[in-house]
């Protein structure tokens, strides 16, 4: 696969090369290259050498967002104290870390996702590696979870945590490129708010306690 | 699927929602009136304790959802006594405590937006969980080489926010306090200007400096020392200073000479700001005074401070002076120049506030009558409460179309019914100085 990492140096350098033109170009004319071969030519490249590492430009932008999920779980293994958190400090810090990383590329992911019409397609099939990435990563914090009891098996809708989780991601991405107040105070509040509804709503709750009442009835009745 | 969908859609951080909130409340009180004269046709001797009883819960129950400029006004309403009947003050005494907490990983990331380093690289030790809430924050307890502080953080979007959320309060206020909206008006430009100001931390360091260093020589009183490079927009550093509040403090039963002295520290402290300083630390919340065990006194949380502009100061406490109460032709001048009355009223309503507003002075001004008043005494208060809830109950007085009384009077009346309810609290006697031109 294309993200897979090149060995020789000269060839991470083609990589490197042909994804910071790909944001250059982006950042410079608000929009994609119209096409790879344009594209390799203002590089001063080949066409085919463009093609060794990506086939297409959707897959030059799903390798920058893989690198924005790296980046982040690389910033969050390196804090002492994420080791001790509960998953919803988890994923807290997840997401906390993961704006501040798509912070230092505001202007590209406005530039491609600000108009939202076009957003609606294009998105899901840019993050598909990374939401493959963060499936991983979000299923082992829900495991890690019902281990700790801070989210409640439930049948059929446990299986679809990470699924939501997926969706808050989403959510949150959206909310802070509109996001207009300073720092982005507001996307802060947004995620504090929106992780807690999410983990209490995952949690046990008075809900599983009725179900589990109304099935003793329907059974002993 | 749809389940997920609809966890989205709930989230509380719209505008609109938020107002939402605010107008189911709005449509419970509206209820609690209702349900109120309902009864009351058929039990005409029923009081209004229960109706405001029922409307301070939801009320209540609302805004300690809401947290941020909605908890804080909440606050200062609970310390107006005179505004507000009793039931609503005890369930707003509790909003302070029950704001729900900042999680951890966003203060890791707001000590990372402003100094580039976790709390754990900056401290040795630093609590997981706050140990205090502020109204817009919350109180962690760090150590580092061998020192104890507080630190201060506030909530992110406070500030941004408090303009809409006073926004939202105004309708809400209008019904609760009868006020009409040119009066609001009036009142709510300066509670903005108050709020925003406490949400600017770098002022508020400015500030405590300036007013712990012009009170230092006051006994018995301690103030926190401040650090600049642990401090920034959205975060103070200060001293940690153990100690009991002051509901706790008489619970070890201190002696009546303690208490005296506390209270007189406390008296010193009002005293040398209004007078001297003219600028004066207006939260005098319970919260904000610690006491030690050999009964001094240590004051935190400079946020509100109102600065008191001179011609206002001269006509307010020209007021308390005895024997100006009985001229007649001198307190019109000072009625005029603190907008308790106008031109725009009629004879009728002239004769009327004035009467109000001298029984009401004569009656506050009591402690300043004397050399030394015994803030102990429950009548006294009882007595400010009834006349409170006779003035705002009278048809004469609600039906006025004029907002009344300056607005620096706002946080003055508060600064002073919060330091004569603290008093109280303490069972404190004390010397009632004055400025010489008051004597």
């Amino acid at each position: 696969m294309e993200t897979a990492t090149p060995k020789k140096t000269n060839k991470k350098d083609y990589r490197q090369l042909i994804v910071e033109g790909f944001v250059a170009h982006v950042l410079e004319h608000g929009k994609e290259p119209a096409s790879i071969f344009k594209f390799a030519k203002d590089l001063k490249i080949k066409e085919e050498e463009v093609y060794n590492y990506f086939t297409s430009f959707e897959s030059v932008k799903s390798a920058i967002w893989v690198a924005l999920f790296e980046e982040t779980q690389r910033q969050l293994e390196e804090q002492e104290v994420y080791k001790e958190y509960s998953v919803r400090e988890k994923f807290l810090a997840f997401l906390y870390t993961l704006i501040e990383e798509l912070k230092k590329n505001r202007s590209y992911l406005l530039c491609l996702y600000q108009d939202k019409t076009s957003t609606f397609k294009s998105l899901p099939k840019d993050t598909r590696d990374f939401k493959e990435k963060f499936s991983d990563f979000a299923s082992e914090l829900v495991m890690e979870g019902k281990e700790t009891q801070e989210i409640a098996s439930r049948p059929f809708i446990s299986e679809k945590y990470d699924e939501a989780l997926w969706m808050q991601v989403g959510f949150v991405f959206r909310y802070w490129l509109e996001d207009r107040s300073p720092r982005f105070e507001k996307t802060d509040a947004a995620i504090e708010k929106s992780v807690n509804l999410a983990f209490d709503l995952m949690g046990k709750s008075a809900l599983d306690s009725f179900l589990d009442f109304a099935k003793f009835l329907y059974q002993h009745k | 699927m749809s389940k997920q969908v609809k966890e989205q859609g709930s989230i509380p951080v719209s505008k609109v929602q938020r107002a939402a909130k605010f107008i189911s409340t709005g449509a419970k009180v509206g209820g609690n009136y209702v349900k109120h004269y309902a009864k009351k046709m058929v039990n005409p001797s029923l009081n209004r304790e229960e109706l405001h009883q029922n409307n301070a819960t939801d009320i209540y129950n609302s805004l300690s959802e809401l947290k941020g400029s909605a908890l804080k006004v909440a606050q200062m309403m609970s310390m107006d006594k005179n505004l507000l009947p009793r039931a609503y003050q005890d369930k707003f005494t509790m909003a302070q405590y029950s704001a729900p907490p900042l999680s951890y990983p966003l203060v890791v990331k707001t000590f990372q937006k402003h100094f580039q380093k976790t709390p754990e690289q900056l401290f040795d030790t630093f609590t997981r969980s706050a140990v205090n809430a502020a109204s817009i924050g919350q109180v962690h307890l760090a150590t580092a080489q061998g020192k104890t502080f507080a630190v201060k953080i506030q909530y992110p979007g406070i500030a941004d926010s408090v303009s809409s959320d006073l926004r939202l309060v105004r309708p809400f206020a209008l019904r609760l306090l009868n006020m009409n909206e040119k009066e609001l008006d009036h009142y709510m430009s300066e509670v903005e200007e108050r709020l925003l100001e406490e949400t600017d931390y770098h002022l508020e360091i400015a500030r405590s400096r300036e007013i712990s260093e012009a009170c230092a020589h006051i006994p018995n009183i301690r103030f926190p020392k401040y650090y600049d490079a642990l401090s920034s927009e959205r975060i103070i550093t200060m001293d940690w200073i153990a100690g009991k509040h002051i509901k706790e403090w008489m619970d070890t039963n201190p002696s009546q000479a303690l208490r005296n002295q506390v209270g007189q520290a406390l008296w010193d402290f009002y005293h040398h700001q209004v007078h001297n300083l003219k600028q004066v630390h207006a939260d005098p919340h319970p919260g904000n005074f610690i006491i030690q065990e050999d009964g001094t006194l240590s004051i935190i949380d400079f946020g509100c401070v109102k600065v008191i502009p001179e011609d206002f100061y001269q006509g307010y406490f020209a007021l308390i002076k005895r024997e100006l109460v009985m001229n007649p032709e001198e307190l019109d001048q000072i009625f005029y120049g603190l907008d308790f009355i106008s031109d725009k009223d009629t004879e009728e309503e002239k004769t009327y506030f004035k009467g109000v507003f001298a029984e009401m002075i004569s009656l506050l001004g009591q402690p300043f009558h004397v050399d030394r008043f015994d803030f102990a005494d429950d009548r006294y208060f009882e007595k400010i409460f009834m006349l409170g809830d006779r003035i705002s109950n009278d048809k004469m007085f609600r039906s006025s179309r004029q907002a009344r009384g300056s607005k620096h009077g706002l946080y003055i009346n508060r600064t002073y019914f919060g330091l004569y309810n603290l008093l109280n609290q303490l069972k404190a006697e004390v010397d009632t100085t004055k400025p010489d031109w008051l004597k």
